[in-house]
């Protein structure tokens, strides 16, 4: 109670003075004023002249300012003004070596920087939740083939069945996303993204309308075709311009009848992923009904753990797969739930996640380099200082203000590497959007990369918690150091040395620390950068030089089929007569493209014993002009076009469906195909080498082609393989593409490198990133490692003298000089080394197919910090070499 | 360049006082009646017969200070003169913490005298 009313006491008198400072002063003032002229009345009584009593009076007071000026130093004020001058004064130090604040302010710039532009990224793909109610109550599910990433959808059965027999959900809400083409009299024909919800989307979530009203249970009546339409905000202000009049507006979708827009979506609200943001929905009832596109999103009931609605809802979904007509798929798939407060999982967010945590963690380490090394520099700065501060702590200065001045300085760095910080990450954010973007386009999924770089207070608390914890970790040991020696010894001592031997030993330590973390680095370096080359030089299955892939678009050719088949034949035996291309092939997909139409496959007569298989429909030349050796049997031929469906398999699908037995001549039954119905058997015709598919990290999955003659589809991926440089003949093949097949445009026109390499972006990413940092990183260790020697060199300059004076040679000296660095290099190692185990563990757990070799990683970085160190003690060594013994002994 | 900031309050009269002594009459003085600052330096003057004087100098920064703790609050109020000036009073924080003083005081004082009172052989 006490303690409660004294600080009671204290914080009004504080308060009052913070707010009312003005007021305070002047306060001061009448009070002193009163003093003054009560005192100079008493003089005057006592017979003084009014001037002599006001004279009297003002000595025995002392000055009225004076008066003042202590009092205010009793003030908050004061404090403040004991700031301004710390840093005044900090900023004149640092003026005075200019070359050490810029290289400073540098490092402090790239360190903060980099983690800054990481952090960002992550927080906007991560971190951000979604503008509902209740975010964190939110969950997805998902259902996992084996060997696939887990996918949001369902059929509209499986959505009943969770719907209906569930008891965690307080709701469970159905969407699927789509691309619209909207046109209206007052809008240009234009495709825009968004889906088609259940009718408890908007109110489940608790998003509100920000005009009219939103789709809600009644437009959703079976049978009942309700045709309206939601837009989201910004649609509204880019396309009409906010105009009132939206509520009964009519558009047309796709080639539908029109639909009413009844309401906007409030403002900021896009859909349930900040990446893929949607401006349209619809009610489910006007959507697709079939297939196993909607998405589920579920609100845990109050009191429900996510733990509790996996155990029931897996129960759940067995029923699904065990009904009579689940297809082979969907008994082997497993129910996931994950938290969706943060937006539903996208392809994008599952390709850059782990990557982003991995630079996380090295940017991270980089930073504490960083730190060990600046701390290094100042230590070394205040070593030579020492003088200076014990002079002034024997003039009187105060141990707590030696410390706050120093402490300053490190602030005053920090704040201006984190301005110079700001700077970089800006590049460094656009920087690697740009680089991502660059990377395989998700089919069907719109990307905002915006989304990823919005500015947001967690990013600037983020920057500002790293700020001044990096300034407390390299100023604080300066600081500590500043207040230790206050006495009369370290006047003598420290004029010549500067330095006491714990400040010795601390200074060592900072550099096997950055040794350490160094071979960390580099280590993690090392493993990134040997798979990306692993994955480089990977054999896919097929050539990947000389080869130029050409995406048509066959939507809407008005061409018919069989039409279309023709032209396309016609076209590649035209591209075949150019000079410079060796062969030319249709197909529906290109290898390394995405994900293509799959099927469950087997042996006519074994529907017991099927098998996933990715399909791929190919024109004649196919495994010619993708390079892909045939291994027995024969590829396709003109003849086929009439005969009974035929097909050719990989290795991969004919052990899983015939064994070690030859497939040639036998039957194959295709069911579940990819947008067909039924089954197909066809008669097995050749064996192929397995081919890498949709990527480079997975193995080639077992893969069936058939003859696009005999199919329904038009090939839209044209392959060419050249002899020259496939850019030199992209103009012609355009030019004859366009004279054959008039109305279908071209895509897009890239190389096969050019096209993995762009299945790679994540892989590369890394790898670049973790190759720089490792390599600034093992800099600035050598670096500091450079400035222990220098120094030990010059401190045992007398020592040297003495040995060299006994009988050491020059070789001895610099044997010395080598033996200090290897050995500070070698505690560095183990220390090192355990830590980069580990590092290297986490990494392979975090990114996908990353090969184990840890031990070749850590000997390379060992490696190279031991030439480093040997190229560090260099100089210095020779330095010793060259000291003339009788030099060396005078110095005291 | 070298700045520093004495906190230790110097008397320029007679006798030097070391600054938690110089508290400890401040918040007597005002124990016995709340009054203003000159009031208050006057008062002590008088009560010790001359020997304790408190320069003005030194006095409202004590003051303020034993303000800042918590131990005195002040109030506006108008002189007998007619003028306004600031009144100090003793909270009850300030009351214990003279209990405390004061009785660290006596030991103190107590325990000198005893020394000096030894006789010397």
């Amino acid at each position: 109670m006490m303690r409660l009313e004294r600080w009671f006491n204290k914080s009004s008198f504080w308060l009052r003075l913070l707010f009312h400072r003005r007021e305070a002063d002047q306060a001061l003032d009448e009070e002193i004023q009163f003093h003054l002229n009560e005192k100079t009345e008493q003089y005057i009584e006592k017979g003084m002249t009014p001037v002599e009593a006001r004279r009297a009076a003002s000595i025995e007071l002392g000055g009225v300012e004076q008066v003042k000026e202590q009092v205010r130093t009793v003030f908050v004020g004061a404090w403040l003004e004991i700031f301004t001058q710390d840093v005044r004064f900090g900023l004149r130090l640092l003026r005075k070596s200019p070359g050490f604040t810029a290289v400073a302010v540098l490092i402090l710039g790239l360190g903060i920087g980099a983690n800054t532009a990481v952090f960002s990224i992550i927080n906007g793909l991560m971190l951000h939740t979604l503008p509902v109610q209740d975010p964190a109550q939110l969950v997805e599910l998902l259902h996992q083939y084996p060997g696939e990433p887990a996918f949001n959808g369902f059929s509209w059965n499986a959505y009943q069945i969770l719907r209906d027999g569930n008891h965690v959900f307080s709701d469970l809400i159905v969407g699927s996303v789509n691309f619209f083409k909207v046109r209206a009299d007052t809008l240009q024909p234009q495709t825009v993204f968004g889906g088609n919800v259940g009718g408890n989307f908007f109110q489940a979530l608790g998003v509100r309308a920000s005009a009219g009203r939103l789709i809600g249970p009644e437009d959703v009546q079976i049978g009942h075709h309700a045709p309206v339409a939601v837009v989201s905000w910004s649609f509204w202000r880019s396309r009409f311009n906010l105009d009132p009049g939206i509520v009964g507006r009519k558009i047309v979708i796709g080639d539908n009848d029109a639909v009413t827009i009844i309401g906007v979506a409030e403002r900021g609200f896009y859909g349930l992923s900040d990446e893929a943001q949607q401006d349209i929905w619809l009610p489910i009832s006007l959507g697709p009904s079939s297939g196993w596109g909607f998405g589920l999103l579920g609100r845990l009931k109050p009191g429900v753990s996510i733990q509790q609605a996996r155990a029931e809802m897996a129960v759940l979904f067995q029923t699904i797969a065990n009904l009579p007509d689940a297809g082979p798929f969907v008994t082997k798939m497993k129910l996931r739930i994950e938290p969706a407060g943060h937006g539903v999982s996208t392809p994008l967010r599952a390709m850059l996640s782990s990557p982003l945590l991995v630079l996380m963690v090295v940017v991270g380490l980089l930073l504490l380099l960083a730190c060990a090394n600046l701390a290094g520099l100042l230590l070394a700065r205040a070593a030579s200082r020492q003088h200076e501060m014990a002079v002034r702590a024997c003039l009187g200065a105060k141990r707590g203000r030696l410390i706050r001045q120093t402490l300053t300085e490190s602030l005053l760095l920090s704040m201006m590497g984190t301005a110079l910080a700001m700077l970089f990450a800006y590049v460094g954010i656009h920087g690697l959007i740009r680089i991502f973007a660059s990377g395989r386009q998700m089919i069907g999924v719109p990307v905002h990369w915006e989304a990823l770089s919005k500015p947001d207070w967690h990013v600037l608390l983020f920057t500002g918690v790293i700020a001044i914890m990096t300034a407390l970790l390299f100023g604080l040991v300066p600081a500590i150091q500043a207040c230790r020696p206050v006495s009369a010894q370290p006047l003598q001592e420290t004029a010549r040395t500067g330095e006491s031997r714990s400040q010795r030993r601390f200074g060592k330590s900072l550099v096997v620390s950055q040794v350490a973390l160094s071979v960390v680095l580099l280590s993690s370096a090392a493993l990134f950068v040997g798979y990306l080359l692993e994955l480089r030089n990977l054999d896919p299955g097929f050539r990947r030089d000389h080869l130029l892939l050409v995406t048509l678009d066959t939507a809407h050719s008005g061409y018919q089929t069989a039409e279309y088949a023709r032209l396309s034949e016609q076209l590649v035996a035209r591209l075949e007569t150019i000079p410079g291309i060796e062969s030319a092939t249709v197909s529906s997909m290109s290898p390394m493209q995405g994900p293509g139409a799959s099927a469950s496959a087997f042996e006519t007569g074994h529907p017991d014993n099927a098998h996933s298989v990715s399909i791929n429909n190919i024109g004649p030349r196919y495994f010619e002009t993708y390079g892909t050796p045939l291994l027995s049997g024969r590829y396709f031929s003109a003849e086929d076009k009439d005969k009974p469906p035929v097909a050719i398999m990989n290795q991969a699908a004919a052990r899983n469906c015939f064994g070690d037995e030859n497939p040639i001549g036998k039957h194959l039954t295709l069911s579940h195909i990819t947008l067909t119905k039924g089954e197909i058997t066809y008669e097995v015709v050749g064996l192929v080498e397995d081919a890498k598919y949709n990527d480079l990290q997975q193995p080639a999955p077992p893969t069936i082609y058939r003859y696009l003659a005999q199919q329904t589809f038009s090939g839209s991926q044209l392959a060419v393989r050249t002899r020259i440089a496939p850019d030199a003949v992209a103009a012609a093949v355009r030019e004859v593409e366009f004279s054959v097949l008039k109305t279908v445009p071209i895509v897009r026109s890239i190389t096969m490198n050019e096209q993995i390499n762009a299945s790679i972006v994540p892989e590369r990413l890394i790898a670049t990133l973790s190759g720089w940092f490792g390599t600034l990183g093992a800099l600035l260790a050598a670096i500091g490692l450079y400035g222990l020697l220098a120094y030990t060199v010059t401190r045992r300059t007398h020592e040297i003298g003495v040995r060299m004076a006994l009988g050491a040679t020059r070789s001895d000296v610099m044997a010395m000089v080598l033996r200090d660095a290897l050995w500070t290099v070698c505690a560095g190692l183990v220390l090192g080394a355990p830590l980069a185990f580990w590092a290297n563990s986490v990494a392979v757990s975090l990114v996908h197919g990353l090969p184990v070799k840890s031990p070749v990683s850590i000997v390379f970085g060992g490696a190279v910090m031991i030439v480093l160190a040997l190229v560090a003690a260099y100089i210095p060594a020779r330095r010793a070499m060259g000291f003339d013994p009788m030099m060396a002994l005078r110095c005291e | 360049m070298i700045d520093s900031v004495t906190e230790d309050i110097s008397l320029s009269k007679p006798s030097d006082l070391v600054q938690g002594t110089l508290d400890m009459l401040l918040l007597k003085g005002l124990a016995l009646q709340p009054m203003n600052g000159l009031a208050l330096s006057e008062r002590l003057r008088q009560i010790s017969g001359d020997v304790l004087q408190v320069s003005d100098g030194s006095l409202y920064p004590a003051l303020h200070k034993l303000e800042q703790e918590g131990w005195i609050t002040a109030e506006w109020k108008v002189s007998e003169k007619g003028r306004r000036a600031k009144y100090y009073s003793l909270t009850r924080m300030g009351r214990r913490h003279l209990e405390r003083e004061t009785d660290n005081w006596g030991r103190l004082s107590g325990a000198i005298s005893r020394v000096v009172k030894l006789k010397e052989t």
